[in-house]
């Protein structure tokens, strides 16, 4: 990395970073709602790309994640009031650790495909335990509980609206992508990405793999978990529907569509999915099937960008 | 978990030069695979700064045997004692820390990353390896302990090349690195000059030579050339067992050992 590269890094950071934050105050509210929604599942997706992009693992079982850290929060806004954000944050985040831990003891002793799977089931057996467990969960229905207010004690206290909301969010989204950002390229984060380049020799010279593995998995979760906190938060409602495994697959998608390894890549292929869904649907109406086009425009990109909307981007400038 | 691993291998190494005794023993080793018995009651040692080849026909049980040393396979019966320590059945990584490194006879680093990072990252296992909050390059001890390494396998002019553009000679060579960089008592090169030409051959025994300074080699070779050259004793291996151990002349005038070679 050459110094002139890093500083035009920091300025296209900081132009983003700008509009991003003017965003709220120029967009209506429907599309400002939408923005907010996009830097969650963008979070969402940022997370998964630590397993899928820097250590070579792909994850299926990022709903189960996304959706323990949003019935974590949703637990803490129903037991506590006034509901509090922290709590919520806090509650959703040791959900989503503890689940990530448990998944990860199990599956990665496993790798390739195998570790898929098995992330994959163990979504799946959340979301069962989470559908059936109506007197605890809301079964079917979920849990609507009341959103807290954007406070730091003994300094402020606002409701939340769409723009607070917004610039909540965006700060979260901003922190935890710095911060995963520092993870990728420390000592830590260069030993995950020597396991995705060549796990046995990886082993060889001293380092114990699936110790490294677990954290990763943990580390990633943690951060799904946020991102279910954040919805949970914005949406006021908890349901099963967020730990189904489709849920995993977009996460994929959304990583594969932006460029996998890059951290803002999949936040990128999460706004691009999202926007071509909604343009579908107010062109052909709701009922139209998004899926099919979306999955052609998949399609190409993989052939066409197999490096994403974002390695295509960053290509195309290098020129 | 660094502190702790620098404990373990300090006193090893400075109590290790005192020491009598060999550096590596194995008692009775041996592994099958279903019926066959690639390696057949090894008893073997090796003593401190002696450069040992192991040598044998294709099949002999050569690459099971360091397989089984550097924790890849585990042995099924018998033991492999490490400075007096029982090491037999630990896991890779676990025998890198007592300090045993291995290069590999397919080449078998990470293409992708520059030649200092190859042997960054093997430095980096010794410590810091779970730092996770600060960047990489700020550790500046890893980077110049990577940097010495790659001066001294003769890699430093291709410092931020990537590894797959090296040749085949320096890619063989950047192995050899990669090993020393995680600080061994004990190497084990597994055919380091194959698919060299002769210039490059020479030029790596010239390397493992100048490496071998307070390091106990083993050595896994074909060309004979470079085995008689580098040896102080040879160990001769032929269907998993050992057929006889010598210095290179003795080997050379072992019947038994000419008629093996002469068969095939």
């Amino acid at each position: 990395m050459t110094k002139r590269t890093n500083t035009s890094y920091w300025i296209a950071f900081s132009i983003v970073l700008a509009l991003l934050i003017i965003a709220p105050l120029v967009l209506p509210e429907f599309w400002r709602r939408f923005l907010t929604e996009i830097l969650i599942w963008g979070l969402l997706a940022m997370s998964s790309d630590i397993l899928i992009g820097y250590t070579g693992m792909i994850s299926f079982g990022h709903s189960a994640f996304f959706g323990l850290g949003m019935y974590g929060a949703a637990a803490a806004l129903l037991m506590f009031s006034p509901p509090n954000l922290w709590l919520a944050l806090a509650f959703g985040l040791v959900a989503s650790a503890l689940i990530a831990l448990f998944v990860a003891y199990f599956s990665t002793r496993l790798r390739d495909i195998y570790f898929a799977i098995t992330t994959l089931i163990f979504s799946q057996i959340f979301y069962v335990i989470v559908f059936t467990w109506t007197e605890v969960t809301g079964g079917e229905n979920g849990l609507n509980f009341p959103r807290p207010r954007l406070a730091i004690p003994g300094l402020f206290s606002v409701p939340f609206t769409s723009e607070t909301m917004h610039w909540f969010v965006l700060a979260v989204v901003t922190a935890s992508y710095l911060i995963l950002r520092r993870v990728t390229r420390s000592p830590f984060g260069m030993v995950l990405q020597s396991i995705r380049e060549n796990e046995p020799r990886t082993r060889a010279i001293g380092y114990p793999v699936e110790r490294y593995k677990i954290v990763a998995v943990m580390l990633s979760g943690l951060f799904a978990g946020l991102a279910g906190v954040l919805y949970a938060v914005q949406n006021r409602f908890a349901a099963p529907d967020f730990i189904f495994f489709l849920v995993s697959g977009e996460t994929v998608i959304f990583n594969v569509m932006g460029g996998i390894g890059t951290l803002v890549g999949p936040i990128v292929g999460a706004g691009f999915f999202l926007l071509m869904r909604e343009f579908l649907s107010r062109l052909f109406g709701d009922q139209f099937p998004y899926l099919i086009p979306l999955g052609v425009v998949f399609i190409v990109m993989i052939i066409f960008l197999p490096q994403g909307l974002l390695g295509f981007a960053r290509r195309w400038l290098n020129r | 978990m660094s502190t702790q691993s620098a404990i373990e291998a300090a006193p090893a190494g400075e109590a290790g030069v005192g020491a009598t005794g060999p550096v590596l023993r194995t008692e009775g080793l041996t592994r099958r695979f279903g019926g066959l018995t690639a390696v057949n009651n090894i008893n073997f040692e090796v003593n401190r700064e002696e450069i040992r080849a192991i040598i044998g026909p294709n099949g002999a049980g050569k690459s099971t045997f360091f397989n089984c040393l550097t924790g890849v396979l585990a042995p099924t019966s018998g033991r492999i004692l490490f400075n007096g320590e029982d090491i037999t059945g630990l896991s890779p990584d676990r025998i890198s820390m007592k300090g045993i490194a291995r290069s590999y006879q397919i080449t078998n680093i990470l293409p992708n990353a520059t030649t200092l990072e190859n042997v960054r990252i093997a430095a980096q296992s010794r410590r810091h390896g779970w730092s996770m909050l600060r960047d990489y390059t700020a550790y500046q001890d890893i980077i110049e302990k990577a940097e010495a390494v790659l001066k001294s396998v003769g890699l430093y002019a291709k410092v931020d090349e990537l590894a797959a553009n090296l040749s085949h000679g320096e890619q063989r060579n950047l192995e050899i690195g990669i090993a020393l960089a995680t600080e061994p008592q004990l190497l084990c090169l597994d055919e380091p000059t194959a698919g060299m030409s002769s210039a490059e051959t020479r030029d790596t025994v010239q390397l493992v030579r100048s490496i071998a300074k307070n390091l106990t080699i083993l050595i896994v070779e074909h060309d004979m050339e470079v085995v008689m050259g580098l040896a102080n004793r040879i160990t001769v291996l032929n269907y998993g067992q050992v057929l006889a151990e010598g210095t290179p002349t003795e080997i050379q005038n072992n019947p038994k050992v000419l008629e093996v070679y002469l068969k095939t």
